[in-house]
């Protein structure tokens, strides 16, 4: 039997609207395995989780300006406007240079472009170096958000305690993984 | 500074502490009839001391450790704390919290004197493991942990030691002579004269509080303008107008070229494809050398290291001043990655490398012709580095803070922050609006400045601040070492 996560989150693909979500998660919840467990997941759970589409507890991987978007690689996206920014957080351009709002490289007192720091994927590189571990991306989910899809993506890692400094779930990770954090992805697919 | 102000509250917290019951416990045992009274005193003090140091050295070195992990703005909380205990000791409040242990009193009679006596200085000079006469006890083990400084905690330890034992070891040899029992009998009946040590605590602590606040504040504006470098007790800057230089402690400047740096005896500014290499102190010439797009210099008095740009990047070429012919490369970078103002102390250059991938700060030895990392990291940037007699300075930027920090010039060598702003870039609320605010993303504050290149003296540290908007013009600002 998949599990309950699985199959709510399933059905939460399909809507947009969080309240519907929470309702869809309980009705599921009270066919599948009955009282216990449907009150699990109350309806306002899933008005609580911090960005549209995630549907637990487990907190944000550790992103340089907040929110944890990213690129299809994995590399850090503002989230307001899918900038990529590096790992101090400025918005920077194709080789890497830190732009300002104009999109011109920033520049020193002497019209120099300032250096360049280091930009990360924030799963595989940001986290692994942070918490130690060796972590991956197994797999993900998408949901409608905002008029687009949006791939929910879980860091995954050997480990048994999360972010949040609890115990760790399976959500979207193989082979003995769990989820340390989580991430989403914004396409440009209507929906 | 701070250091004789805090030492001198220390000195009289343990002169207080002579009131204590352990206090006076101490000059009754070891001034006791037929004892060996020199031994036993010198057995004390050498204990006191020796507490004294370990109670303050370690509370310094445990503050230096909570700094150097990001821990800031510690200094504003020491003067506070100080504070609080002056205005304590001004009220004569009773000490709270309050130590209501004395030391073990078998020892006087299951050790040789000497050794109990030693014992019980430890005891004492500890501060902590008896009763406590004064805030300022109190506050002493606030502050030094808050300043964080190793040499300062030592030097809280030796005069807060040496005070403790001082009363005992002048009256204990009297104890049993009319001077002695006049003065025991001061000390045991008149509160007026502890009240007025007590006041004295509160006015050494207010005199710390001021010190403290001074050397925060002395992260303060140095001038408007960039590209700090100090040697010989002197610093200068670079402006739109010009270069300028100023002796350290000293007010007014003096106008020199723009773009000149300081190193040992020297000083270098270039000028187009020009570096003019001149005596600092009365810009008599040395050398002109040719260099091609130079656009940062670095002097010693035995070399010039410049920074050109090469046909993929960034280029470090160094000269001897003996010989400039001899050009000799010290690093090269291939776009986008850049080399940093170089610094140079002795024969040795200091540079950073910033890469998309990691940032690494790098030593060459331009005798041995060989080079190590001193620092790396592959999520910060770690920028602009300055060297002296050992010791680095640099810029670290994450996306939660930027740091001055100041260590040893080793491989992975621990650092002490001496300047910290906020995050180089505006993060957003952790949230998505309409949803949960429960996370626990970080929302620092946003800087208006970005820390850029740096400066050391043997007494002070020097940085850039660049404005994030435009329009602004940069800043340099200095901090106490």
């Amino acid at each position: 039997m998949p599990e309950l996560a699985s199959l709510t989150e399933g059905l939460a693909a399909s809507t947009s609207r969080r309240g519907f979500l929470a309702r869809v998660s309980r009705l599921l919840a009270l066919t599948a395995g009955g009282g216990a467990v449907a009150a699990l997941i109350k309806p306002g759970e899933a008005d609580a989780f911090h960005f549209c589409g995630h549907i637990y507890t487990t907190d944000s991987c550790p992103h340089p300006t907040g929110l944890p978007r990213i690129d299809a690689h994995g590399f850090p996206l503002r989230a307001a406007d899918g900038a990529p920014v590096d790992d101090l957080g400025r918005p920077v351009n194709g080789q890497g240079m830190p732009i300002g709002p104009d999109k011109q490289p920033l520049l020193d007192p002497d019209g120099r472009p300032l250096p360049p720091a280091p930009r990360s994927r924030v799963c595989q590189e940001g986290v692994a170096e942070r918490y130690h571990l060796h972590t991956r991306i197994d797999g993900a989910w998408y949901r409608c958000c905002g008029g687009h899809v949006r791939k929910l993506v879980d860091c995954c890692a050997q480990t048994r305690r999360r972010i949040n400094g609890d115990g760790a779930l399976t959500g979207y990770c193989y082979a003995g993984r769990r989820v340390f954090c989580v991430m989403y992805y914004d396409t440009k697919i209507p929906c | 500074m701070l250091t004789v102000a805090l030492a001198a509250v220390a000195a009289l917290a343990g002169l207080t502490g002579t009131w204590s019951p352990c206090g006076f416990s101490m000059i009754e045992t070891i001034g006791g009839p037929g004892r060996r009274v020199g031994t036993s005193c010198a057995a004390f003090a050498g204990g006191a001391v020796a507490g004294g140091v370990a109670t303050f050295g370690l509370l310094a070195a445990a503050g230096q450790a909570v700094r150097s992990a990001g821990a800031g703005g510690l200094l504003v909380a020491a003067a506070a704390i100080a504070v609080v205990g002056a205005l304590g000791e001004l009220r004569g409040a009773a000490i709270s919290p309050q130590i209501r242990r004395q030391v073990p009193e078998h020892w006087r009679r299951s050790l040789p004197l000497p050794v109990a006596a030693g014992l019980y200085g430890v005891l004492l000079g500890l501060g902590f493991t008896t009763f406590v006469l004064t805030f300022a006890v109190w506050a002493l083990g606030a502050v030094t942990f808050a300043v964080g400084r190793p040499e300062v905690g030592v030097a809280v330890g030796i005069a807060f030691g040496a005070a403790r034992a001082l009363p005992v070891v002048a009256i204990a040899p009297l104890v049993h002579r009319p001077a002695g029992v006049r003065m025991c009998a001061a000390l045991a009946e008149r509160p007026r004269l502890l009240r007025t040590m007590r006041l004295a605590d509160a006015v050494a602590l207010l005199l710390a509080a001021a010190a403290l606040f001074a050397a925060q504040a002395s992260g303060a504006r140095l001038a408007v303008g960039s590209d700090p470098s100090a040697a010989g007790g002197a610093v200068a800057w670079t402006t739109a107008a010009g270069g300028f230089l100023r002796r350290e402690g000293e007010p007014g400047t003096t106008a020199i070229p723009a773009h000149a740096v300081l190193g040992g005896s020297l000083i270098a500014w270039r000028d187009g494809d020009t570096v003019h290499v001149a005596n600092a102190a009365d810009l008599s010439a040395v050398l002109d050398v040719t260099v091609p797009g130079v656009d940062a210099v670095a002097i010693s008095d035995e070399w010039l290291v410049t920074r050109e740009p090469g046909a993929a990047g960034d280029e470090l070429t160094a000269r001897l001043l003996s010989a400039p012919d001899d050009v000799r490369a010290v690093a090269t970078a291939a776009r986008p990655a850049q080399l940093g103002r170089p610094g140079v102390d002795g024969s040795t250059v200091v540079y950073h490398v910033a890469t998309p991938t990691g940032s690494r700060i790098v030593a060459y030895n331009l005798d041995a012709g060989t080079s190590r990392v001193l620092r790396r990291s592959r999520s910060a940037l770690l920028a602009n580095p300055s060297l002296l007699a050992g010791r680095l300075l640099y810029v670290r930027q994450t996306s939660l803070a930027q740091l001055l920090e100041l260590g040893p010039a080793t491989p992975g060598a621990r650092n002490r922050i001496l300047y910290r702003l906020a995050a180089p870039a505006p993060h957003d609320a952790g949230h998505e609006k309409g949803h949960s605010s429960e996370t626990r993303t970080p929302r620092p504050k946003t800087a208006a400045w970005t820390l850029w290149t740096s400066a050391l003296s043997a007494t002070r540290a020097y940085v850039t601040l660049l404005p994030r908007t435009r329009g602004k013009l940069p800043v340099i600002v200095t901090v106490a070492r």
